[in-house]
């Protein structure tokens, strides 16, 4: 909160958020860049593969053959937070390939706007996949707004509809592991995928595959393998070498003595 | 015109906050306070829907005696008179607050409380000694429980050191490298969302 005898730095400046200012130029601008070569038709670096995507396709593969549903969950998260807003590419993956396999869709939610935009996002995947006579409201469920409420009823669900898959993509909480070793007691491929890093050693633990931080934001674009979106990832790994610089160079300076300077730019 | 009047709201809300973050004068003129306005409205009235969205649903239910119909009367029961009793007493009237500490609070104490059954079946299996991070993994699990509990400090007084240093140095410089990755792919996909090149919170497949 500014107090009223706060002056703005530089004469237009939000204090402190000088510097956070012209990193984000400068990010936006890589990724910019990115995405002009991207729809130039200019060769772009590759994503890796990254083996908890690659093993989507197979976890619902499995389901189908053992005659089984599939279960999603993002989480706790808000339709604000990015991680949903990641989960959402992966939901529409995830549904049209059960539309295709013909494979049951269960989708379980917290948030009463997520659920909402769920349903929306996985009528669309059965529309595109050419099944919207697939698409059943009624596995796509609410349980509660509280997280152990909500934890207790899908561990509930895990019982009575035994799922083959389990894919956990968005933001966790303590109910992480509940999900995760639930679903290893009924011998379900898991993929787990979070950024909230408290719940990343669960997902490492009591999953299949986990897909570790910035992983899961990279997940749309490589499932949808567009050049362009895929570009905003090159951007971004170009962002975070130009940050590991500057790391080295704080550590340099650090070592003699000399970060005053620094730190003076960085919090300007 | 479906998806691009709410795309236009996105931008038009994004560029708000970030432009009101960094500018001085934009920060003054209160656009994030109206947005936190706006947001808790559009709750307020979600959560209206929400109340009679439920009461049809279950009201239905309960009229056609759809299978497991006893359910639905239990809900309802509970969600008017939990929320009549409250609009009664306040959430700190004595019967309202013995409800909520007696039933709702020990129940979800309970689940959490499983969580400590679960780390250890969870552990169990990742510490299975079968590759060679497995088997670092393990080590550094033991390292820390014996710098944690007691006994470790009854067998060697630097188990505690061992153990700070491992969450110190090794531990913190893996998750700062994660949590910058976390950031920095957090906001591309934040920019990809405002430039319209991840839609499908719009409803679509592979982000578009």
């Amino acid at each position: 909160m500014l107090l009223a005898q706060d002056a703005p730095a530089l004469g237009v400046f939000v204090p402190g958020n000088v510097a956070p200012f012209f990193a984000l130029l400068v990010f936006c601008a890589l990724v910019y860049i990115m995405i002009q070569r991207a729809r130039a038709g200019q060769r772009i670096p590759e994503i890796r593969k990254i083996p908890g995507l690659e093993a989507i396709d197979e976890a619902i593969g499995r389901a189908t053959e053992m005659g089984r549903p599939v279960h999603y969950t993002p989480g706790l998260g808000e339709a604000t937070n990015v991680q949903t807003l990641a989960s959402f590419a992966m939901l529409g993956h995830v549904a049209k390939r059960c539309a295709q396999y013909d494979t049951r869709l269960l989708q379980t939610n917290v948030e009463a706007f997520v659920m909402a935009i769920n349903q929306e996002v996985i009528r669309q995947a059965y529309l595109e996949a050419g099944r919207p006579d697939a698409f059943n409201p009624d596995d796509i469920t609410y349980h509660s707004p509280e997280q152990f409420a909500y934890a207790a009823s899908v561990l509930g669900m895990y019982e009575r509809e035994r799922p083959a898959a389990n894919i956990m993509f968005g933001a966790f909480w303590a109910e992480s592991l509940l999900f995760a070793e639930g679903g290893a007691y009924l011998g379900a491929i898991q993929i787990g995928a979070t950024a909230n890093t408290h719940q990343i050693p669960f997902f490492v633990a009591a999953c299949d595959y986990t897909l570790i931080g910035e992983e899961m934001y990279a997940a749309s674009a490589y499932l949808s393998k567009e050049p362009v979106l895929t570009g905003t990832v090159v951007g971004q790994d170009l962002a975070r070498i130009g940050v590991f610089a500057l790391i080295i160079l704080g550590t340099v300076l650090a070592h003699v003595g000399e970060t005053n300077w620094l730190t003076g730019i960085l919090t300007k | 015109m479906r998806k691009e009047f709410p795309m236009l709201l996105t931008v038009v809300a994004a560029l708000a906050v970030i432009l009101s973050q960094f500018f001085f004068h934009i920060y003054n003129l209160g656009w994030l306070d109206v947005l936190d306005k706006w947001s808790n409205l559009m709750w307020a009235i979600a959560i209206g829907l929400g109340v009679i969205n439920l009461t049809l649903i279950h009201g239905k239910k309960i009229m056609r005696r759809a299978p497991g119909y006893y359910n639905s009367i239990v809900l309802l029961l509970v969600l008017y008179g939990y929320g009549i009793l409250g609009l009664i007493t306040t959430t700190e009237g004595f019967h309202h607050k013995w409800i909520f500490d007696n039933i709702f609070a020990p129940m979800d104490a309970t689940l959490y409380g499983i969580i400590a059954f679960f780390i250890t079946t969870a552990a169990y299996r990742a510490f299975k000694v079968r590759t060679w991070e497995a088997t670092v993994m393990l080590l550094a699990a033991m390292i820390i429980l014996l710098g944690s509990a007691p006994i470790g400090e009854a067998i060697w007084g630097y188990w505690g050191d061992v153990r700070s240093w491992i969450l110190n140095i090794p531990n913190t410089a893996g998750m700062r490298g994660i949590i910058l990755g976390i950031y920095l792919g957090g906001f591309a996909t934040a920019l990809r969302v405002m430039l319209g090149l991840e839609r499908a919170y719009l409803g679509g497949v592979g982000g578009r």
